[in-house]
C-alpha cells in the first residue's frame, strides 16, 4: 500500500499489540473476579412459585392445539376462574433497596468490578500510551470520524482513517464483546459496555426485580382469556395410518 | 408431523432445541466474522473490497450451513432460513472490522 505516513515499527510491538492484549486479558480477569465475588441471590419461595405459575400458563397457551378442547377449557378455568391461580391476591412487595444490606453489598461489588477497573485501566492506558498513532483503518472515512478515532491527537491535516492509541483502546473495549462470548460463553461478565447499560437501568428503574407479581399475572390472564382453541391434530389418525 | 391438506403445514418445534441450535450457529458466525476479518487483514483488502469480502464470507457460511443441515431438511433444525443470514449481522460486522483493522495494522501499516 502507499503510505502517506511512515510509522515506526516499534510502535506495533510496544503500543498497538499491548493495548489489544491488555484489554482482552482485563476482560477475562473481570469475568473471573465477578464469579469469585458473586453471591447467590436469595429467592423467595413465593416468588419462585409465581414465576413457575406464569410459565405453566404460557405453556398451556402455546401448546393448546395439542390437547382436546375440553381439556384446554378445564385447564383455562383452573387458571382464570374467580379464585383461580392467576387471580390470587399477593401482598405488594415493597423492598427498600437502601435498607437491605445484601443489596448494598451487591451494588458495591458491582461497582468494584465494573467502574473501578474501567477508570484505572482506562486512565493508565491513556497515560502510558498517550499520543501515539497506532494504526490505520483499511477503509476511507469522512472527517466527522476524526474526533472519534483520533482522540488525543489534535492534528487537522491528518487523514481521518488514522487511529490514535486512546481510540484504539476504546474500539477494543467495545469490539471484543463477541470474542468474549466465544471464549467465555454466553452470559459472561467481561463485557463492560453491557454492564454499563445494566447499571443505568438499575439506577433508572430503582430496582431490576419485578416487584409486583400482579402485573404479569394480569397480562397472562388476559392472554389466556382471548386465545382461541384450535385443534391441530385433526387428521392425525390418517397421517399415522398412511405410514 | 405435517398435515399436507392445509396450506400451512403444522410443524411442532421444541423451543429449547431451537434455541440451542441458534446459539451454536451464533458461535459459528462469530468465528466466521473473526476469521474472515483476519483473512481480509492479511490479504490487505481496503475499502469496499473488505465489505464485499465480508458479504461473501457470511453468505458462504450460510450456504455451507444449509448444506450441512440438508437442502431439503433444514426445516427440521431452524424455523427461518432468512433469519440465519440476517440476525445480528451488524454485531458481526463490527467484530469483522475490529479483526480486519487489527491484522491490517499489524501486517500492512508499519
Amino acid at each position: 500500500m502507499t503510505a502517506d505516513l511512515i510509522v515506526d515499527p516499534q510502535i506495533r510491538f510496544w503500543v498497538f499489540l499491548p493495548i489489544v492484549i491488555i484489554t482482552f486479558l482485563v476482560g477475562i480477569l473481570r469475568h473471573y473476579i465477578s464469579i469469585l465475588l458473586s453471591s447467590q441471590k436469595k429467592v423467595e419461595i413465593q416468588q419462585l412459585a409465581d414465576s413457575q405459575l406464569i410459565l405453566r400458563a404460557r405453556a398451556l397457551r402455546e401448546n393448546c392445539g395439542y390437547i382436546p378442547k375440553n381439556s384446554f377449557l378445564i385447564r383455562r378455568q383452573a387458571f382464570n376462574k374467580e379464585d383461580g391461580y392467576l387471580m390470587q391476591k399477593r401482598p405488594p412487595v415493597t423492598q427498600n433497596m437502601m435498607t437491605d444490606p445484601s443489596m448494598m453489598t451487591d451494588m458495591l461489588k458491582g461497582n468494584l468490578t465494573n467502574v473501578l477497573p474501567m477508570i484505572i485501566i482506562g486512565g493508565w492506558i491513556n497515560w502510558m500510551f498517550s499520543g501515539f498513532i497506532t494504526t490505520k483503518v483499511p477503509f476511507p472515512l469522512t472527517l466527522r470520524f476524526k474526533s472519534m478515532l483520533q482522540r488525543g491527537i489534535e492534528l487537522s491535516h491528518l487523514d481521518a482513517s488514522w487511529v490514535s492509541s486512546a481510540s484504539w483502546y476504546f474500539l477494543n473495549v467495545f469490539g471484543l464483546r463477541s470474542i468474549y462470548a466465544l471464549v467465555l460463553g454466553e452470559n459472561n461478565a467481561a463485557d463492560q459496555s453491557r454492564q454499563m447499560q445494566e447499571q443505568m437501568q438499575m439506577t433508572g428503574a430503582a430496582s431490576g426485580m419485578p416487584a409486583d407479581p400482579k402485573i404479569p399475572f394480569k397480562a397472562e390472564w388476559e392472554a389466556l382469556e382471548i386465545i382461541e382453541h384450535q385443534w391441530k391434530l385433526g387428521d392425525v389418525e390418517k397421517e399415522l395410518l398412511q405410514e | 408431523m405435517s398435515t399436507k391438506a392445509k396450506n400451512e403445514p403444522a410443524v411442532a418445534y421444541s423451543e429449547l432445541a431451537i434455541r440451542n441450535n441458534l446459539s451454536i450457529v451464533e458461535y459459528c458466525r462469530t468465528s466466521v466474522a473473526a476469521v474472515s476479518g483476519c483473512t481480509a487483514g492479511v490479504l490487505g483488502l481496503t475499502g469496499l473490497y473488505g465489505a464485499l469480502f465480508f458479504i461473501v464470507a457470511v453468505t458462504g457460511f450460510w450456504l455451507m450451513l444449509l448444506f450441512k443441515a440438508g437442502i431439503d431438511s433444514w426445516r427440521k433444525f431452524f424455523i427461518s432460513r432468512k433469519s440465519l443470514l440476517i440476525n445480528g449481522i451488524f454485531g458481526h460486522f463490527f467484530t469483522y472490522i475490529l479483526c480486519w483493522t487489527f491484522i491490517y495494522g499489524m501486517v500492512h501499516v508499519y
